[in-house]
């Protein structure tokens, strides 16, 4: 008689909402590798094999924005400045930040113990992301 | 042969902080580190003070840090550790006396685990147990071995840091009955431990597992919590 047990979302307590960060942050490191490799492929179909060096296609992939390229020997520009690489940057940027930010709160945790100091970080974490986030959107769709 | 043992000494009414002592005992390789502390007490120093009870590696008294590690005393050889012995009290814990910590906080997070079954159904019709079969029963035969020693979360880095952390302890005790089939109250360990000092601050070191005196795998039960957690199947 082996039984079947199983939990909807609430009654294991993933409505906290430091839990979905914990998973999230999980999930996100994968989007991330993932938003890498589009980028890695990406740059190889657009003639990085005979045109970039390594470090200039890592950059690229760490984050594709078309100012990354303009050093290299890369004779047209046009397709690395396309929407799609935009918003592939773009999203590879609001992950990473909140990957990154979320990362730093939980770091902090170990040395901070107060509620209300805790809390405090976690606000100005998420001023942080935000701020970071909009600059680098701005940066990505004007350049 | 000659056993120099190094220990840990803290007197809370004369000491502001710790300090080490050496003794050196005679003694036989085959003796447990546990002896070694009994002839130091019995023969040079009758102050020093150290927690035991069964000696066998039961009740969970006497772990501490042996050349840096956390053992049993009581399960530590002297030939598997060496005639140089360096014995210390387990870290993140208060020291209350030489090797003895102040216990209270441990058994404090083993508490928030409702670390008791919990099955409100009405008995089976005769009146008696609620069965179980043998694959449902072990499924988590591997955590009811925990002695609640506190080897693990004592040798937990993400402890230290934050002793807010449940530990690995309070989470075996945990596992132990969340995939219990008779228990149901799987769902309120998980929402326990879903809040911020729970599974998230287990950051897999393997100092747990590598400390546990019963062998438990505590990684991977941890594991098994988090995945229970997202998953929301507790088979
Ligand atoms: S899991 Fe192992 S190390 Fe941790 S308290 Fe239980 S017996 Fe001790
Ligand atoms: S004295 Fe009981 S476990 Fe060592």
């Amino acid at each position: 008689m082996t039984t079947k047990r199983t939990l909807s979302i609430k009654q294991r307590g993933l409505t906290n909402f430091e839990a979905v960060m914990w998973i999230f942050t999980r999930l996100s490191a994968l989007a991330i590798y993932g938003l890498i490799l589009v980028g890695l492929i990406g740059a190889l179909i657009m003639g990085a094999r005979n045109q970039m060096n390594f470090a200039d296609v890592m950059r690229w992939a760490f984050m594709p924005n078309v100012t990354h390229v303009q050093s290299t020997d890369l004779q047209d520009l046009n397709p690395w400045a396309s929407p799609f690489w935009k918003l592939t940057a773009s999203a590879l940027l609001l992950v990473a930040v909140a990957h990154g930010v979320h990362g730093l709160v939980v770091i902090a945790d170990d040395y901070i113990a107060g509620a209300g100091a805790r809390k405090f970080i976690r606000f100005l974490s998420i001023v942080m992301m935000i701020s970071m986030s909009g600059i680098g959107l701005y940066l990505i769709w004007t350049s | 042969m000659e056993i120099t043992i190094k220990i840990f000494r803290y007197d809370p009414e004369k000491d502001v902080r710790g300090h080490y002592e050496t003794y050196v005992v005679e003694g036989d390789e085959n003796d447990r580190v546990l002896d070694v502390l009994e002839l130091v007490k019995g023969k040079s120093d009758g102050t020093l003070a150290f927690r035991r009870s069964c000696a066998h590696g039961v009740c969970g008294s006497d772990a501490m840090r042996i050349n840096g590690r956390n053992h049993l005393a009581c399960k530590t050889l002297v030939r598997d550790v060496g005639a140089n012995i360096t014995v210390e009290p387990v870290l993140g814990l208060k020291v209350k006396k030489d090797l003895i910590v102040d216990m209270d906080p441990f058994f404090d997070n083993y508490k928030k685990m409702l670390p008791y079954m919990i099955n409100e159904s009405p008995l089976p019709a005769d009146g008696r147990e609620r069965l179980q079969s043998p694959e449902d029963r072990a499924r988590f035969d591997e955590t009811t071995k925990c002695i609640l020693c506190a080897a693990c979360t004592t040798s937990c880095p993400s402890y230290w840091a934050n002793g807010e952390y449940y530990g690995p302890a309070a989470i075996v005790t945990a596992h132990r009955f969340i995939f219990d089939s008779r228990d149901e109250a799987a769902g309120e360990r998980l929402q326990i431990l879903a809040e911020t000092d729970g599974v998230a601050r287990c950051h897999t070191a393997y100092n747990c597992t590598e400390a546990c005196p019963r062998e438990i795998k505590i990684t991977k039960a941890i594991g098994e919590v988090k995945m229970a957690m997202i998953t929301g199947k507790l088979d």
